[in-house]
């Protein structure tokens, strides 16, 4: 059970960061951009690089999560804003584009191969019963601080406070004096940092390769659109959701079903638990967990 | 509800609110056959929701929609179509790759089958004759998204009539329409009233709704508050005050 | 080399099919499907499943028109309650849970896929890849008459309607979820029978057929080629098949690195697609707006 609980709470960091910087942008410009996974990958091994290029483990995170921030910007003024004025739709196929375009400079400047972060070793120990990692635990303080400090700026702040403004009515916030261009471009900004971090969590525990962001999409995507896509704290719920759904399909003795003792499914059939929840709440409940009227979106 | 009644759309204790607000409470209408039937009312006293739940774009907390003695209540609103009550929109929104010719031609749902594709395509007379009668012809081959908020709403009720519907809603048709035009719209919906085409108009412009209605519905705050020929309107106090909040000297309410 | 560009010809047809395909959900009806190798998949595994059972030719057919069918159905009737962004990725997601459950079971032929069905006109030797060319050619072009008379008749005002305004095209009593229903179940049986073809062309069918930058792939031909006209996306079809086809060579005459040819192909799609949407969102034949009748 606990090992259950550790499992699911080091994936749902990981999804949560990334689908947090997802819907809080689509609160905004309404378009999901699922590009951000591809920003994960990009701050990943933005950190690799700068870590062997002599940096410091802890500064070479932290400009890979400002690079990755401005990247998210930039990519948004030329890209974004000019297809948005067309369709959200098209704008939607202009992010899938960008995701292969990164893909392509990913393979061309890293190749196939994957990549590590190099990091002390440090033996793992026991924590309720469970074996842990020193490096998963710090993922883990990461990721719920970068969280908490999020929910502090989206509720405790001015900039919060206007960001909602936008999100929930922009011509209204704009007669008020925001400066909705200003906001988006800082929400951007932020959604980029978000998701290099989540790449970079993910490198601390592992190892890091171009289908890293491929892989990433449908549990990101799901996670936000549970949580109600535009909801950006529902997805830190989405992504525990989605998250444990991973752990249960693949750790579940199946074997009553076929009729034998033991029998799991294979792992590969961990993101099929993800893209069923997620089929099954675009069917029935289409603005995710918390909202009571289900209607067309 | 039978079938013999005599009137062609039956509207039975319509009740909608949208969260805490009472938009419609208890309306009751009917529209008789080839009757044009003016809604009125002041901004937010709920005709658009009348018009709304009538046609199937929005669902009805009570009440019963009857149309020829059948209920379409709740139904979705392209059968209500093509069962014959056809609307138009306050604010028509064209598509910017279909010319106008071509969004007339599409009024007519019940020709647009699958089956129909290996025919081949001519537009039919009926969409030249609306063409002309909506003095569109000179920009009948432009995209529908290009005319101006005027033409739109005269497309919008050309492209209803290719329908042929047996009632035809029009949310305030003259909103936006060039003063000049309006006589000639009267004109061109009362030839077709007398092909047997009811109306229901929602409407602001006193003058417009004198010249086409036979008889005026009143509505204030979601509910009847007069039922009256319209040349009787401005003797009502109660549709005045509703109007204008206060009372005012018979005549103003034309100018 | 001759050898070679009959076999990028036939690709292209197959290639031009899909685009047509794509083209009648995307272009004219508005349908943002990202799962329409899903639909392709139903025609390869149809054939492969018909061969693995010993069934004759036509079963096949028959059993991937049938899945196909039942898949765009499905499809059809998730579009009923999502708007165009979340439909899109639904569609994204079905397609990735087939490619992975085709991958890990069993009588599909796993991760191997099935391998050894017949190739088409393989007794007309030494004429045989022209044969073949010459019968995807001619599917093409039925494909492409089929598309354009419904994109230009009543039906297709229809599809474009519901495109632009769903709105409007309910008011006027246009059954909207029929509609896309239609275009849906016509679509799939386009791609399926594309994949009947492709199936019977490569004899070996298998998961790497169904991943999803093959549909990205036929987005960047429709959007390339002029999204909402016909020709256009045939047109797309060949120049980046062509293109694709080519990019080898040219990682041969620079001498680069292998990696250079998956990346090039990422770069084709993506790229493509970007810089069209972004400086020429038309396409090179754009949709003709109006009719001449």
């Amino acid at each position: 059970m606990i090992q259950f609980l550790s499992d699911t709470l080091l994936r749902a960091a990981d999804l949560a960061l990334i689908a947090v910087g997802l819907s809080v942008v689509y609160s905004l410009i309404r378009f999901p951009n699922v590009a951000i996974v591809q920003y994960a990958v990009v701050g990943a091994f933005l950190a690799i690089s700068l870590q062997s290029a002599g940096l410091g483990l802890f500064m070479a995170a932290a400009v890979a999560v400002l690079a990755v921030g401005g990247l998210a910007l930039m990519f948004n003024v030329m890209i974004f804003e000019r297809l948005l004025k067309a369709d959200s739709a098209i704008a939607l196929i202009g992010s899938l584009a960008l995701s292969m375009v990164l893909m392509a400079v990913f393979l061309m400047v890293y190749g196939p191969i994957a990549y590590r972060l190099q990091l002390p070793v440090e033996p793992p120990f026991r924590l309720l019963g469970v074996r842990f990692t020193v490096w998963q635990l710090v993922t883990l303080g990461v990721s719920a601080a970068a969280l908490a400090a999020f929910a502090l700026l989206l509720h405790r702040t001015r900039l919060g406070t206007e960001m909602r403004a936008v999100a929930t009515n922009a011509a209204l916030a704009a007669a008020t004096g925001i400066e909705n261009r200003r906001i988006v471009n800082i929400v951007v900004f932020v959604s980029g940092m978000l998701a290099a971090l989540g790449g970079i969590t993910l490198a601390l525990r592992g190892s890091v390769s171009i289908d890293m962001g491929t892989n990433l999409l449908l549990p990101v995507f799901a996670s936000a659109v549970l949580g109600g896509l535009g909801n950006a704290l529902g997805a830190i719920v989405g992504a525990l959701v989605i998250a444990a759904a991973e752990t249960v399909v693949t750790n579940t003795n199946l074997g009553f079903l076929v009729g034998e003792a033991v029998w799991f499914l294979p792992a590969s059939y961990a993101p099929v638990a993800s893209f069923v929840i997620l089929v099954l709440f675009l069917l029935f409940r289409p603005r995710g967990l918390f909202v009571s009227e289900v209607s067309r979106v | 509800m039978t079938a013999s009644s005599s009137s062609l759309l039956d509207v039975r204790g319509l009740s909608r609110r949208f969260g805490a607000h009472q938009v419609l409470s208890d309306v009751s209408f009917s529209l008789g056959r080839s009757e044009i039937l003016g809604l009125l009312g002041p901004n937010g006293s709920g005709k658009s929701t009348v018009l709304n739940i009538v046609s199937g774009f929005l669902s009805a907390d009570s009440g019963v929609v009857a149309l020829d003695g059948v209920g379409i209540t709740n139904m979705q609103s392209s059968r209500i179509a093509r069962r014959g009550l056809v609307r138009t929109f306050q604010l028509p929104s064209m598509p910017r790759r279909l010319t106008v010719r071509e969004v007339i031609q599409a009024g007519d749902a019940t020709s647009a089958t699958l089956a129909g594709s290996l025919q081949r395509f001519r537009f039919d007379d009926e969409v030249e004759t609306l063409i002309e009668a909506f003095a569109l012809s000179a920009v009948a081959d432009q995209p529908a998204s290009s005319l101006s908020g005027g033409q739109k709403k005269l497309l919008s009720v050309a492209t209803a009539l290719r329908c042929r519907p047996q009632i035809l809603c029009l949310d305030e048709p003259t909103a936006g329409v060039h003063p000049n035009l309006r006589a000639e719209m009267v004109r061109i919906l009362h030839r077709y009233n007398a092909q047997g085409i009811a109306m229901l108009v929602v409407e602001h412009d006193m003058l417009f709704i004198r010249d086409l209605c036979h008889r005026c519905v009143v509505l204030d705050r979601g509910e009847i508050i007069a039922t009256c020929a319209p040349c009787a309107l401005e003797d009502d106090p109660r549709v005045v005050e509703a109007y204008l909040g206060k009372a005012v000297e018979k005549g103003k309410l034309s100018a | 080399m001759s050898d070679f560009l009959i076999h990028v010809a036939s690709i292209a047809c197959i290639y031009g099919m899909l685009a047509l395909a794509l083209n009648l959900q995307a272009g004219f009806t508005g349908l943002v499907n990202f799962g329409l190798v899903a639909l392709f998949g139903c025609g390869i595994y149809g054939a492969a499943l018909a061969h693995a059972l010993h069934w004759p030719l036509m079963g096949g057919v028959a059993a991937a028109l049938g899945m196909a069918i039942l898949l765009g159905a499905f499809l059809a009737r998730l579009g009923k309650r999502l708007s165009s962004d979340y439909w899109g990725i639904a569609t994204l997601s079905i397609a990735e849970v087939i490619r992975i459950t085709v991958t890990n079971e069993k009588w599909t032929g796993g991760a191997q896929g099935i391998s050894g069905l017949s190739l088409l006109f393989a007794d007309l030797k030494p004429w045989d890849g022209l044969g073949r060319l010459g019968l995807f050619g001619a599917v093409l072009v039925l494909t492409y008459w089929l598309c354009q008379k419904i994109a230009d008749s009543r039906f297709g005002l229809a599809m474009k309607l519901m495109r632009e305004e769903p709105q409007l095209a309910r008011a006027l009593g246009h059954d909207v979820d029929g509609i896309r229903l239609r275009v849906m179940v016509i679509s799939s049986i386009i791609a399926a029978a594309s994949g009947v073809l492709y199936a019977h062309y490569l004899t070996f069918v298998g998961p790497d057929q169904l991943v999803s930058a093959d549909t990205f792939l036929i987005w960047s031909m429709i959007i390339v080629g002029g999204i909402a006209n016909n020709a256009g996306v045939v047109l797309g079809a060949v120049l980046m098949q062509f293109a694709m086809a080519f990019v080898p060579f040219v990682k041969d005459i620079l001498g680069l690195p292998t990696d250079f040819v998956a990346a090039a192909r990422l770069l084709l799609v993506g790229g493509g697609i970007l810089i069209f949407l972004l400086v020429r969102p038309q396409g090179l034949l754009p949709e003709r707006v109006g009719r001449r009748a």
